[in-house]
């Protein structure tokens, strides 16, 4: 019966699997200014939610080894490790080259681009930590108490990290605490330099033209590879107007808020892919790839906890 | 056990280690002289920087640099030691675990504070730092260091009986004390450019919330990973 149910369980996976790739390519529409390119978010996003939802579990496994010393729960935690690990190569790797594709650099220190690399470091250390402890029990211990110092700093990721930039270019805002998503205020008398992801901006000049407003922000590429005199604007309604890119890139600037007789200026990234989960096509499809990867990572885990677990048990076993 | 039993017991950790370091003086010549050769080679390799709106920054990130890997050499030899010179074991007879924590701990603050006066002094003389808000500029230098002693001193005792020490330090160091670290240079950006206390206390309170969180949770850790 149970083999039954796990065989029939398998199979559906499978075949919802294959559906989520099919409905990637041939149900999502097409997206203006993403292209093709938008239909990663169908993997991309549900990879990322797995990855943290694995670490979390690896750390309460963690928790729970140091309680009841059982190599059970030390397996789980790493099983969990691993599988966090695999997933967090796959949300990093499609996300990479989703924004060389649609924004024009493969990497940009994006607020959640920093998280996510940090989170990779660590369960690097993790298997680092577990691989140079010879004495089992001990190696155990020590992974376990790392794992859960570790989990102790990622709030403050959470927290540092909205402010290390300003502005994301991912599309919403929702998930990360503290970030606003609002862009940055420059003053010409006072901070008239700050940062867009990992571009320097700096305010130059604030007008009016007729019923337009513009800013003149001059744009300093990492590396200063570029640098530009940007001017985005906005009309009497208070709506951008010129979105002008930055240099080498495809995303834009525009001036949100102006103040002339004040000097200050607030500007932020647009990129394109906001919005894109309006369609209820695409919505429908990203949820069924939500729970779809969700069962994938937890049939990966339970198989790699049990060989894991099982493998720990002939080793004590030979030993004795 | 009472407070005032813990506090003996830390207070007795804490003046063996600095009497251990007294005779011998390995950790602080090591450290002050790597700290030395970090700036020597990083003024060198820069020469004169033009006066820009990046170079409070810059400077503030090369402070750090040096400063975390100074403490990545100097800060995991507490623990070592203890390894190497087969003291560990009469160490858990005679003190409590947390004890043993909060002297170790102390001794590090107080290298890590040597070190980093010694490496700001080094960085305004030769690298020509210009400090514009002392005040906030110290403080975001202490509560630096605490936070970086508090997310490592742990690790410290980690590494002590795995292979290859020295790296896996650094390894299992580096992304704990990433925010600590983006925030302290940020923060000393700031202070250095000339910003009032009233923009530098959103870095300091963060620091402060850092190490005290990193403080609390290794001493929940400290007993299991000392067992044994």
């Amino acid at each position: 019966m149970g083999e039954r149910l796990a065989m029939t369980a398998k199979i559906s996976l499978g075949l919802a699997m294959s559906g989520i790739i099919y409905a990637m390519f041939l149900v999502v529409p097409q997206y203006v200014g993403l292209g093709e390119a938008g239909r990663i978010i169908i993997v991309h996003v549900p990879t990322a939610w797995v990855t943290s939802a694995a670490f979390a579990v690896s750390a309460v496994f963690s928790i729970l080894y140091l309680r009841s010393r059982s190599g059970l729960h030390d397996a789980s935690a790493v099983a969990a490790a691993e599988v966090g690990t695999l997933f967090c190569l796959f949300a990093t790797v499609t996300g990479a080259i989703f924004a060389q594709v649609v924004w024009g650099t493969f990497w940009n220190w994006d607020p959640r681009e920093t998280s996510i690399l940090v989170l990779l470091l660590i369960y690097a250390a993790y298997f680092a930590l577990r691989s140079s402890v010879d004495d089992v029990p001990r190696k155990r211990r020590l992974a376990a108490v790392y794992n859960i110092f570790a989990c102790v700093t990622m709030p403050f990721l959470m927290f540092v990290a909205p402010r290390i930039a300003d502005s994301t270019l991912h599309p919403n805002c929702a998930f990360l605490q503290g970030s606003k998503c609002e862009g940055i205020s420059l003053d010409l008398n006072g901070a008239k330099i700050g940062q867009l992801g990992d571009v320097v901006v700096e305010l130059k000049a604030v007008q009016k033209q007729g019923d337009m407003t513009s800013a003149t922000v001059e744009v300093r590429m990492p590396g200063l590879t570029d640098t530009a005199d940007l001017i985005p604007t906005f009309d009497n309604a208070g709506q951008p107007a010129d979105r002008p890119e930055f240099p080498g890139q495809s995303f834009r600037m525009i001036l949100i808020e102006a103040d002339v007789p004040a000097g200050t200026a607030r500007v932020n990234i647009q990129a394109p892919g906001t919005g894109l989960l309006s369609n209820q096509r695409t919505l429908w499809v990203f949820m069924a790839s939500n729970l779809t990867f969700g069962f994938l990572a937890l049939w990966l885990y339970r198989i790699r906890a049990t060989i894991l677990h099982v493998t720990s048990l002939v080793q004590t076993t030979e030993a004795l | 056990m009472s407070k005032s039993l813990l506090w003996r017991a830390t207070k007795a950790v804490f003046v063996r280690e600095l009497r251990s370091e007294f005779r011998s003086r390995q950790a602080l010549n090591a450290v002050a002289l790597f700290a030395v050769c970090s700036i020597v080679a990083v003024s060198l390799g820069l020469g004169p920087l033009n006066r820009s709106a990046e170079l409070p920054l810059v400077h503030a990130a090369l402070l750090w640099i040096v400063l975390l890997f100074a403490a990545f050499t100097a800060l995991a030899r507490v623990f070592v030691v203890e390894e190497e010179q087969r003291t560990a074991a009469a160490l858990r007879l005679a003190a409590p675990p947390h004890a043993v924590y909060l002297g170790k701990l102390l001794f590090n603050l107080l290298l890590l504070c040597a070190l980093t006066v010694l490496v700001a002094v080094l960085a305004i003389v030769l690298l020509r730092m210009q400090v514009r808000s002392p005040g906030p500029f110290v403080v975001l230098l202490v509560t630096g260091a605490l936070g970086l002693v508090a997310g490592t001193t742990l690790i410290a005792a980690m590494i002590a009986r795995a292979a290859s020490r020295g790296a896996l330090f650094a390894v299992l160091s580096f992304p704990i004390l990433i925010p600590m670290l983006v925030t302290a240079v940020r923060g000393t950006a700031l202070a250095l450019s000339g910003t009032g206390w009233d923009r530098c206390m959103a870095p300091i309170q963060t620091l402060i919330a850092y190490a005290v969180a990193m403080f609390v949770t290794s001493l929940f850790l400290f007993a299991y990973v000392w067992e044994d």
